[in-house]
């Protein structure tokens, strides 16, 4: 298996309304390797977050071909991508995401519960406790999402993207509700994972943060305005 | 401007805007309250409104109690004798009459329609302080005198014959050969008292001189005709046990003494008993009035449900109009004020489409269920209607702004438009929202339940099968057009001639004389003279052709020829199931059956038992050869080619001038009309059922639809993770099923507690049927499962990014 681990060809993808058509996305060609840090940026309604979700199978993308570690996913069924979603992509929002009528413990397991080989009760509870203690979370198993902070959450989020061990982490700024303080946490355990071997591929305005990727693309209109071959540029 | 004023502005200015939102509280409330309105009024009018008669509660009905030597009442009706004793000698009623209800052929009419006749002594009138569109009711010479027939026509008789003449005091109306003149017509507004049947309503009184019993029984203390009534005015220093002991031995001592003879009655005994207008008109509906009252409280529950959920969904989505409110200084209680002139004005218009929906209702009412509930013809938009209707809608309006206020955190309402809308400040609890999924469910699987139970056991009688046909039989009556008497040779010549005449038309295929099997059978006491042993039984007259007529299968021994039927031989076909009693493992044929000394019959045959229509069982049936002169015949029709009562009166007049026709109509009618009330209650029990089981799916939908949308980010969050279809499908059911199934946990209870404390009530009404529940309970559990997936679709039925949009 080559190291590619997304590559996107020709991506497109256009909104329709009754009355207009909207081209959030103009031929976007990307491809990320393993390892890589990649940082997506740009002004408001530039297509951010249309791309990241088109990453993550949130979306499907109007034209184009896009593969994720060898397989094609461009024209998959909900449920297939659903599929693809739980093993190969972890997501980190902006906005945390996580169900407050669910433990720490329980939010972080969830994907492991979808999927299609799950895992025994003692190998999700041994795989659920790496995770949150690879975020500094693992005393806070049996709380209940809104018993902690902004910053805590996030970690959450960001134990539960990879507690499935995704081929990419996509995130979406993930700063966005924090303050600084935990901002900057957040990114420094992002930095540890990337150090790890965990493939990222971020949304961000901060440029502070955006600098902190190995990889910056600018995205404006629709387009990538440098579209490097990741490993080629590092 | 005043506040109240500008309230209402606002809140009709915002339900302009909702078209939706107000069509679908106007039509669920409108129906919904129309039926409470309309049952409510009938419960008042039936148990609560006074009877429209001057002092109305000293009115009474006497009961001639005909007691047994063991004290036991056998029968309440009147001897004619022991009437018109009574009435000559009472001192307790200040105003006392006498009636006798019949059914006649006005024979002036060309129409010759049969109509509802009164005799009544004079005082009638006056009791029921009725009054008069025109002319006068009777005097009181006319109790007495034959020199003057006169005839008091109802106002919708008038209306209806004579298409409301202004000039028909004078006119001549004429019953079996009597012309009597019309002297007056009833007001609109006067309503006869329904004591006699009800529904019954006179269309002709005449004078009590002229009624129609005959002069043996004029004479006989023994022969009780329940078509004989007392009514009276009870005197105001008398109390109802003081009139009883008084009428009590008036009426028993002469009676004893008259019927001193006659063994049968030794130690028998008469006892008055005085029975108030409005017990008798209103029987035993108050049982029917708490079950329709019941059903539609049912129904308003589970509208109110559906529209508090929709009222809650309404403030959920004013979120940021209320937050813009809050912002500029309003209070909680400004916020309420606001809600409650919304809620007002909808319920304020959908009670007058209620009581549109009751008005309906009442003409409903009044058309099909005048002959099954009393004083329905009472039925209107009254005091009592206006004051429910204003009640509930103060109380609903209350309800739905109070429970869509108590929905509006006002705290994190402030913080709404600072978060830029995203905040949490109007949300359904989720308690609340599984408290209205229990009651939905419970209520709608009670109601369901005992309506599809109530469906089937009306379903079930009309269905059973009665063991005889009735297809294309017609039942004729006759009845004497003059008066004059024939003898019965003359008779039976004129019978013969008639059914000669009917059986020669083309349209016929036979003619049997004799009662039809739906009515016309007595009750008789018949002994076995070998065993000894007596048998009460319903005795039918019929000729040889009835058994081939209605395809009642001989089983054993012969039927009748025709020479049994000219000789009225003394012979008897009894039914299977009085024959198996009579020789139990044997055959009764040959057996004796006596009824007096002189009428002793010989069992020929045995014909298969035949059930008749709303009963329960195959009675104790006998016939015995009917009288040659019978004025009663069946006819059989071919099945393209109907009889009109126009031809069979043309061959009557043919045949004779001597009768003219009571009643002509099909059997299959009088069954229908036999099972009124079943086909009544399968149409009523299906339409609740319907009713309920559609505004709980709309209800659930509703509840399951809002549950759903606002689970949408973490829907969409778990879509993200991974989860398929099939997942979401299943969380969400599995969540939906706790409130499912204890509402049917809740449901079971209110059946076994009404099962329990109203078993006496019910157990006419419903069986229990185990398999009813499990449908009722598939019928629920099918509705949740579709409104629990139907509002998920948008979600799991489109990428995860739909879910998620806006989360962040």
């Amino acid at each position: 298996m080559s190291n590619i681990k997304i590559q996107m060809k020709n991506i497109g993808k256009v909104f329709e309304t009754d009355e207009m058509e909207t081209h959030a996305l103009k031929s976007i060609d990307l491809t990320i390797h393993a390892g890589d840090y990649v940082s997506i940026s740009g002004p408001s309604g530039c297509g951010k977050s249309t791309l990241l979700s088109i990453l993550g199978l949130l979306d499907m993308p109007t034209s184009g071909q896009y593969i994720i570690e060898d397989t094609d996913v461009s024209d998959l069924s909900l449920d297939q991508a659903a599929e693809i979603r739980n093993s190969k992509i972890g997501f980190i929002f902006q906005s945390f995401n996580l169900i407050d009528e669910l433990s720490v413990f329980d939010n972080v397991a969830l994907p492991l519960r979808y999927k299609e080989d799950k895992p025994s009760e003692q190998a999700l509870k041994q795989r659920v406790d790496e995770c949150l203690e690879l975020v500094g979370m693992s005393h806070r198993g049996s709380h209940k999402p809104n018993q902690l902070s902004g910053g805590q959450q996030q970690r959450i989020a960001i134990a539960r993207a990879l507690v499935a061990k995704p081929a990419v982490l996509l995130v979406d700024e993930p700063t966005g509700n924090l303050d600084s303080k935990s901002g900057d946490q957040v990114m420094a355990v992002l930095a540890q994972l990337n150090e790890a071997g965990t493939t990222i591929c971020m949304v961000t305005h901060d440029p502070r943060y955006a600098d902190m990727a190995s990889t910056q693309l600018k995205l404006l209109d629709g387009n990538i305005l440098q579209t490097p071959d990741v490993q080629e540029a590092v | 401007m005043s506040q109240f004023v500008y309230l209402q502005k606002q809140a009709w200015a915002g339900l302009k805007k909702q078209p939706g939102f107000v069509a679908t509280v106007l039509t669920t409330m409108g129906v919904t309250l129309g039926a409470l309105l309309c049952i409510l009024t009938l419960g008042y009018v039936m148990l609560f409104e006074p009877l429209p008669y001057p002092d109305q509660d000293r009115l009474y009905q006497v009961d001639h109690n005909l007691l047994n030597k063991a004290g036991i009442a056998q029968e309440k009706s009147f001897t004619y004798p022991g009437l018109v004793h009574l009435l000559e000698n009472q001192t307790v009623f200040s105003e006392a009459a006498a009636v006798n209800y019949h059914h006649s052929v006005m024979t002036s009419h060309p129409a010759q329609p049969s109509v509802d006749i009164a005799f009544v002594t004079s005082k009638w009138f006056g009791l029921l302080g009725a009054q008069m569109a025109l002319g006068r009711p009777f005097s009181v010479a006319q109790d007495t005198s034959s020199d003057t027939p006169e005839a008091v026509l109802s106002f919708d008789s008038w209306q209806q014959h004579f298409a409301g003449n202004e000039n028909i005091v004078n006119q001549k109306v004429s019953f079996r050969g009597i012309s009597y003149k019309v002297i007056g017509v009833t007001a609109q507004s006067f309503v006869e008292p329904k004591i006699f049947q009800t529904g019954r309503a006179t269309d002709v009184w005449l004078p009590w001189h002229f009624n129609l019993v005959s002069a043996d029984m004029r004479s006989s203390w023994t022969s009780m005709d329940h078509r004989l009534m007392f009514v009276g005015k009870l005197t105001q220093s008398m109390s109802l046990a003081q009139a009883e002991q008084t009428l009590s031995p008036i009426i028993n001592n002469i009676w004893r003494e008259r019927v001193a003879g006659v063994d049968f009655f030794k130690g028998w005994q008469i006892e008055a008993k005085l029975n108030s207008f409005k017990s008798v008109i209103v029987g035993d509906s108050q049982k029917t009035v708490t079950l329709l009252l019941a059903g539609v409280i049912g129904l308003l529950l589970i509208a109110c449900a559906n529209i508090a959920n929709l009222f809650m969904s309404r403030t959920a989505g004013q979120q940021r109009q209320l937050a813009i409110h809050a912002a500029v200084g309003a209070k909680k209680s400004d916020l309420f004020y606001a809600q409650f002139a919304e809620s007002s004005q909808l319920m304020a218009l959908s009670v007058v489409l209620a009581l549109l929906v009751a008005s309906g209702g009442f003409m409903v009412l009044q058309y099909y269920l005048v002959d099954l509930l009393p004083r329905v013809d009472e039925l209107s938009v009254n005091g009592f209607t206006l004051v429910a209707a204003i009640v509930i809608v103060l109380f609903l309006a209350f309800f739905f702004a109070r429970i869509s206020s108590n929905m509006i955190n006002y705290r994190a309402l402030n913080a709404t438009l600072q978060s830029g809308g995203k905040g949490t400040g109007i949300q359904v609890s989720k308690v609340m929202r599984q408290v209205l999924i229990v009651s939905q469910v419970s209520i709608a699987t009670a109601l369901v339940f005992i309506n599809i139970s109530l469906f089937k056991e009306a379903a079930n009688t009309i269905a059973t099968p009665m063991g005889f046909s009735l297809n294309n039989i017609n039942e004729l009556s006759l009845s004497k057009s003059k008066v004059g008497s024939f003898t019965k040779a003359e008779r039976v010549v004129m019978i013969n001639e008639l059914k000669d005449g009917l059986s020669g038309l083309d349209q016929v295929v036979s003619v049997s004389q004799g009662g039809s099997p739906l009515q016309w059978f007595n009750q008789w006491k018949g002994t076995e003279a070998s065993a000894d042993k007596s048998y009460v039984m319903e005795v039918g007259l019929i000729d040889e052709q009835y058994f081939a007529m209605f395809e009642q299968p001989l089983l054993e021994g012969d039927n009748f020829t025709a020479a049994n039927i000219t000789d009225e031989s003394k012979l008897m076909v009894i039914n299977d199931v009085l024959a198996k009693n009579l020789a139990p493992g044997g055959s009764a044929l040959g057996m004796h059956i006596a009824f007096s000394a002189e009428r002793v019959y010989k069992v020929v045959g045995v014909v298969k038992g035949v059930q008749l229509p709303a009963t329960d069982n195959v009675p104790f049936r006998a016939y015995i050869p009917v009288s040659p002169s019978e004025t009663s015949v069946m006819i059989k029709t071919k099945n393209d080619k109907p009889l009109t009562r126009e031809m069979v009166v043309t061959v009557l007049k043919q045949a004779t001038n001597a009768y003219t026709v009571s009643r002509y109509q099909p059997l299959t009618k009088v069954r229908n009309e036999q099972l009124f009330t079943q086909y009544t209650t399968a149409t009523t029990t299906s339409v609740v059922a319907l009713l309920s089981f559609f505004l709980a799916a709309v209800g659930l939908y509703g509840i399951f639809s809002y549950s759903t949308q606002i689970r949408r980010f973490e829907l969409g969050t778990r879509m993200a993770v991974g989860a398929k279809r099939k997942d979401l499908i299943k969380l969400v059911l599995g969540d939906n099923a706790t409130p499912v199934v204890t509402g049917i946990l809740v449901s079971m209870v209110i059946l076994l507690a009404l099962y329990l404390g109203l078993s006496d009530s019910l157990v006419s009404y419903i069986q229990i049927d185990i398999m009813v529940y499990v449908l009722t309970l598939w019928l629920i559990v099918s509705v949740s499962i579709s409104a629990s997936y139907l509002p998920l679709r948008q979600f799991i039925n489109r990428p995860a990014i739909h879910s998620l949009r806006g989360s962040d």
